[in-house]
């Protein structure tokens, strides 16, 4: 039993230790950070310019929400990955860590990072763009909790396929995109409703979804990655 | 014009069973294509 | 041989079946369809556009099983027809949402509703595209056949959950399908005569065989030319 306990130790240290060198390379360089920072100040002004002080429906601005968002993740979400390409580290990395723990390690990267654009989209709408309320705040931040950790999962997987692939940066979205239709259709639904002031119990079809949508993603992830991480 | 207008359905139907035909022929004609090349690789291997 | 000849045969019969049978109010022979008041000819585009359809689905599932054949035994062949059918799979999509929108056109007033059926159909459309783009992004043939095989597993796991969403979104929404509850589905919605019902399975077989005639061509064609490669 101790033997399997110290495999499960050194593989959670392990996913921390991806987790943290991603993490501290990020914070040196600031990478994807800046670019999503970048990404959501301008589309927001973008979509401020467009709209000239008049405001859009509450249903259309419950979407446009998470067309920033999704372009956000797709701006930022695949640099864990390519940069490991890019700097040819991934051989190394194959050869010190189990596929699981790279995985894992990554997919909490990237899961950090989608929680804090997802944040920043969210402060700077809300305070921003008219005619967004919402009413029922609960469905809402249970909207964008789940809505980002999926949006992670779905994402890190993707940005692992993408990365051994000629034309990273327009195939992310081309691939991301159907995976992540469920989800965003969902998320939008949900965001609609908390702008709408339903009750709570009216989104939890909406919540069994994207809890479900989380579970599967990760598992089938899990599963997967080691085909396409080894060589 | 009249006679085209009134029977509309049965020049559809002859065009969808002419176009039936072409493509079938054209599979036709591959498949056999395809056995003799097989064929021959087969009689090269051996 | 007899299966090319009866898919032949089959499916002259059925487009002859499809168009070429009158329509009536009163059916009284065993030849003519009932007419549906509101439908009446546009009701032939079911023995067309429901196998595409259904067609291009198994083609996707179809490319998945065989995907998941290649990550097993990492035979290329595997591979080479899990792309065959893809393509197929395609083809199938695309005949299937154009003849979809025309029929949507004359039944509805529009071409592109966004109801659970036409959203559903352009998603599949959507994986395929991506599916391709992927193909081509990637020279490496091994690379290429796992990144396939993954991505075409990750789509279809995410597919089923459009059955439980669909239907929240449309009762969401205010213009509910056009009256039709459950978009385009006229196969469970109206109850077709036994002659209809004939044809039209008649119709999803004869489809069937020639998916499947398509596919081993495809599949011949791709293993000659990778054994037919210069060596070295």
């Amino acid at each position: 039993m101790s033997v399997r306990e110290t495999t499960t130790l050194r593989w959670i240290r392990a996913s921390l230790a991806v987790f943290l060198k991603d993490w501290r390379s990020e914070l040196r360089t600031r990478y994807a950070m800046s670019a999503l920072v970048m990404f959501v100040v301008t589309t927001i002004s973008i979509i401020l310019f467009s709209l000239g002080g008049e405001g859009a429906s509450p249903e259309v601005l419950a979407g446009m929400l998470w067309v920033v968002i999704f372009f956000a993740a797709m701006s930022g979400l695949s640099r864990t990955f390519v940069m490991e390409e890019e700097r040819g580290t991934g051989m190394t990395l194959q050869l010190l860590t189990p596929p699981g723990a790279v995985f894992a390690g990554k997919l909490l990267f990237n899961l950090v990072l989608g929680a804090g654009l997802t944040l920043l989209t969210v402060v700077l709408y809300a305070f921003f763009i008219n005619g967004f309320i919402v009413r029922t705040l609960s469905i809402f931040l249970l909207t964008i909790a789940l809505g980002s950790v999926g949006l992670a999962a779905a994402s890190t997987i993707i940005a692992a396929i993408i990365a051994r692939a000629n034309t990273k940066g327009t195939l992310y979205p081309v691939l991301s995109f159907p995976i992540l239709l469920p989800l965003l259709m969902t998320v939008i639904n949900a965001t609609r409703l908390a702008s709408d002031g339903a009750p709570l119990g009216e989104a939890a079809g909406e919540f069994q979804i994207l809890i479900s949508y989380i579970v599967v993603v990760i598992t089938v992830s899990t599963l997967l990655f080691e085909y396409i991480w080894k060589d | 014009m009249d006679f085209l207008a009134q029977h509309q359905l049965y020049i559809v139907l002859i065009i969808a069973v002419g176009i039936w035909f072409g493509l079938y022929i054209y599979l036709f004609r591959l498949d056999g294509r395809l056995k003799k090349l097989e064929r021959d690789m087969h009689r090269e291997q051996h | 041989m007899t299966l090319r000849i009866l898919l032949g045969v089959l499916l002259t019969l059925v487009i002859v079946a499809a168009l070429g049978l009158p329509m009536v109010q009163h059916p009284q022979h065993w030849y003519e369809f009932p007419s549906i008041p509101g439908l009446e000819e546009k009701a032939r585009i079911i023995f067309f556009h429901v196998p595409t359809a259904w067609l291009s689905v198994m083609a996707f599932i179809t490319s998945m099983i065989y995907g998941i054949r290649y990550l097993r035994r990492k035979d290329p062949m595997d591979d080479l027809t899990s792309a065959s059918a893809a393509g197929l799979g395609l083809l199938f999509c695309v005949l299937a949402t154009v003849t979809g929108a025309i029929w949507a056109k004359f039944n509805w007033g529009s071409y592109w509703n966004w109801d659970p059926r036409e959203t559903s159909i352009f998603v599949l459309l959507l994986i395929y595209g991506a599916y391709f783009s992927l193909r081509a992004a990637v020279e490496v043939e091994e690379k290429r056949a796992t990144l396939s095989s993954v991505y075409s597993i990750i789509a279809a796991v995410t597919v089923p959950f459009f059955v439980f969403i669909m239907p929240r979104i449309m009762t969401g929404l205010h213009p509910g399908a056009k009256g039709d509850p459950d978009g385009a589905g006229p196969v469970i919605e109206f109850k077709m005569s036994l002659n209809m019902r004939v044809v039209f399975f008649s119709s999803l077989i004869a489809f069937t065989l020639l998916f499947l005639w398509m596919l081993s061509l495809r599949v011949r064609t791709a293993r000659l030319e990778y054994h037919h490669q210069p060596k070295g």
